[in-house]
């Protein structure tokens, strides 16, 4: 009996500290109704220096219409590697895309940047519709973007 | 006896008319003299033999490739369309190795960014 609290204990010693790391988030878009078909969207994530570092979220499964999400494009040169797994439909106009993830802590009040760049066929692009600064005081205050996307907001 | 004699004639003359064109497809008939007669229609103009297979992966068999020059289709083999005139926008090009895993199906990429490593989930109202 000892030995299984003792393993218990040691378990829940090692598991909490992986679980402070992450917090649970709540990114939303809501899409303008812009008349076209359903738009394409990469979330990305850059670091204080404005490097790549890595995807969350591509809406929008053919990758032949990448090139079109053209600074996502400009970081990872079209690897699919980047968003295999995290990859979805095109977000119709007028709709709103919810995604809920559990982010890596150490990315909030340290500099790093959420980035929308959007797409839709036979309209223009728009890369880097939305950037928003990762702090924890700017979670829940909408953020407009430049063409496509209405508002903007991540939850904590 | 006499029927046997003329179902025999008839087979061979049967088994001559087909099996004498397909031999003479082979490069090994159409080095020989005696069939290239036969052989001159699997020529191409440039009088090098044309390989001539029953099927293949990429094309739809040997009927179609003689008879049918119009290819229209998208040959690229990864099950999508690459053009607009199907009239198709869905997102339903999957398992292609150009086109990502999409989520659901594995875990998402290592890139730091994901605390725990739970994947994503969506919803589009």
């Amino acid at each position: 009996m000892k030995s299984v609290l003792a393993t218990l204990a040691l378990t829940t010693a090692l598991t909490l500290p992986g679980l402070a790391m992450a917090r649970p988030v709540t990114l939303t878009a809501q899409l303008n109704n812009y008349g076209g078909d359903g738009a394409y969207l990469a979330l990305y994530v850059t670091d204080p220096q404005g490097a790549y570092v890595g995807s969350l979220w591509m809406a929008g499964g053919k990758s032949k219409y990448y090139k079109h999400l053209t600074d996502w494009y400009r970081f990872t040169g079209g690897d699919t590697a980047q968003i295999n797994g995290i990859t979805g439909a095109s977000v119709g106009a007028g709709r709103s895309l919810k995604i809920s993830l559990d982010l890596a802590d150490a990315l909030f009040d340290a500099g790093y940047t959420l980035h929308i760049d959007a797409a839709v066929e036979n309209m223009r692009e728009s890369p880097n519709e939305i950037a928003v600064p990762l702090t924890t005081a700017g979670a829940g205050a909408a953020v407009s973007g430049r063409r496509y996307i209405s508002n903007f907001t991540y939850d904590m | 006896m006499k029927k046997t004699l003329i179902l025999l004639a008839a087979s061979t003359a049967f088994t001559a008319s087909v099996g004498l064109p397909a031999r003479s497809a082979t490069p090994k008939s159409l080095d020989s003299g005696a069939s290239v007669v036969i052989a001159a229609p699997f020529k191409d103009a440039g009088g090098a033999p044309a390989i001539v297979l029953a099927s293949d992966d990429k094309d739809h068999g040997w009927f179609r490739r003689l008879f049918d020059r119009e290819d229209d289709d998208d040959d690229d083999d990864d099950g999508c369309d690459d053009d607009k005139r199907h009239g198709d926008d869905d997102d339903n090009c999957r398992g292609s190795a150009r086109n990502p895993t999409p989520a659901g199906t594995v875990a998402p990429p290592k890139n730091g960014l994901f605390g725990t490593g739970t994947p994503p989930t969506v919803q589009v109202n």
